[in-house]
């Protein structure tokens, strides 16, 4: 009775335990921000319709699992596209404009690539490199095996550098 | 080593920096760790938490938050505790006893759940309990009161000095201090007390004393006369008769002698001259009446 995701105390919980997660990784998968805010609703809609059929520790596994279903259905998949952000200032001194600019360059042109990888490859890739998920996890969350998500970012890892050494 | 194993134990966050420098040496791998390192410093938009969940909840406000929140544990703690309540005073005021109490020259009228009656004289108390009184006909009597039973199970009376059962029947039960009066005017009545049990019959009346059977004696009247606003006595204390008028008017009695005379007669509860020159003139008294206080002397004394 405690345990049942319908108290609303941890049903709150849940949301701010795992609604920032959900919402990168939708957005990891899609690129855009706005859909990934509905899909992040309607994924917690769909816990609270079925909070009497979900234990509290099987919540997080279920909100990617709906939210990566709904991701599915939707027809329209947008191309990611990550802002760049700024760099820490730790080398700022020594930065040529010659070296800014170079760097500039190279960011244009990962987040190119990383628009170009296969959705599977940048969900994990990025999951990985912004979220800082160690490989378990992210196997957990796509429902894969640990192996699958080693060939995937090797693959993802792979593929960026072709595209950026090639252009 | 494998730098595949290596690269990959990096990405884990695991690697060492010694590792970590073996794959730069590497011109595929340190393309790697390049990539992997400027990629974290790609920003993703932030997620705004607090606006999306109250986004949230007005949708499931809207759907059927609120139906739901209806059966949760907390409304249904709270409609059982409503319940309790309800069914605890409910029991309470069922199992209450019923208790009827008279003041100085008050006499109530009132019947028991069976249609039973009863007269209550001044000064007295009855208690029972409605809600078992089908199954047992039993209450508890201080002072004096008289009893019309419809006929039926076992009716009982408990009195500090006894118990008085019938069965159906007219009585009249006195239970003062160490007196106890039982008067039978229909029927049969038995009467407990310490360890002795006398049968009643009608137009008898027995008084016991301090546990012991003083009288048994007969009488023609069919009711007791203070239902009528009369006390009778027959051979009475002076003191028991001074008692019951004390009980009917709110006075005080204020008296030198020794009144250890016995009285036979009565007097009347409406009146208190009245009342007192029908008690003070065969024993050859006067009295004098001012504010509740009575002062009784000798005729001739003045």
């Amino acid at each position: 009775m405690t345990d049942t995701v319908c108290s609303e105390k941890i049903y709150n919980q849940i949301y701010h335990n795992w609604g920032k997660s959900i919402f990168h990784f939708i957005f990891f998968k899609c690129g855009d921000e706005d859909q990934a805010n509905d899909l992040v609703q309607e994924a917690f809609i769909k816990l609270w319709q079925n909070c009497e059929k979900v234990p509290k520790e099987k919540a997080k596994s279920f909100l990617y699992t709906v939210a990566n279903n709904m991701f599915l259905n939707e027809v329209a998949h947008k191309k990611v596209v990550l802002k760049h952000a700024q760099l820490q200032p730790h080398k700022i001194n020594e930065q040529s404009p010659e070296y800014l600019l170079e760097e500039k360059q190279y960011h244009e042109k990962l987040q190119k690539a990383i628009a170009n990888l296969t959705e599977a490859q940048r969900t994990a890739f990025l999951l990985n490199r912004i979220e800082g998920k160690k490989y378990a996890e992210i196997a957990e969350i796509l429902g894969i095996s640990v192996k699958a998500v080693e060939k995937r970012m090797s693959q993802a890892l792979a593929s960026l550098r072709n595209e950026i050494e090639k252009i | 080593m494998d730098k595949n194993y290596i690269l990959h134990k990096y990405l884990n966050g695991e690697a060492t920096i010694e590792e970590i420098e073996l794959l730069k040496k590497d011109s595929e791998y340190s393309s790697f760790l390049k990539i992997s390192e400027a990629t974290k410093a790609f920003e993703i938009p932030t997620f705004n938490s607090e606006e999306t969940f109250s986004a949230l909840t007005s949708k499931l406000d809207k759907k059927e938050g609120k139906v739901r929140s209806l059966f949760s544990s907390k409304y249904i703690l709270r409609i059982a505790a409503v319940v309790a309540l309800i069914v605890t005073s409910y029991l309470f005021l069922e199992n209450r006893t019923t208790a009827i109490t008279t003041e100085i020259a008050q006499k109530e009228n009132f019947f028991l759940p069976d249609a039973s009656e009863v007269t209550l004289n001044a000064m007295s108390n009855i208690a029972y309990h409605k809600k078992g009184w089908a199954s047992e006909r039993k209450l508890t009597l201080e002072g004096e009161a008289y009893f019309k039973v419809k006929k039926g199970s076992t009716f009982s009376v408990e009195t500090p000095q006894g118990t008085v059962t019938v069965l159906g029947t007219q009585f009249n039960v006195f239970s003062r201090e160490n007196k106890f009066h039982i008067t039978c005017y229909e029927g049969l009545v038995s009467v407990a007390f310490s360890d002795t049990l006398v049968k009643v019959p009608a137009g008898n009346y027995i008084t016991i004393e301090n546990n012991t059977l003083i009288s048994n004696e007969t009488l023609a009247v069919t009711s007791p006369s203070w239902v009528a606003n009369e006390s009778s006595f027959e051979n009475a204390l002076v003191n028991d008769v001074l008692s019951e008028l004390k009980r009917q008017y709110p006075i005080h009695i204020k008296t030198a002698l020794h009144l250890n005379k016995r009285f036979t007669g009565s007097f009347t509860h409406t009146d208190l001259t009245v009342a007192l020159r029908s008690i003070c003139d065969p024993l050859q008294l006067d009295f004098t009446i001012a504010n509740n206080e009575v002062i009784i002397y000798a005729k001739n004394s003045n």
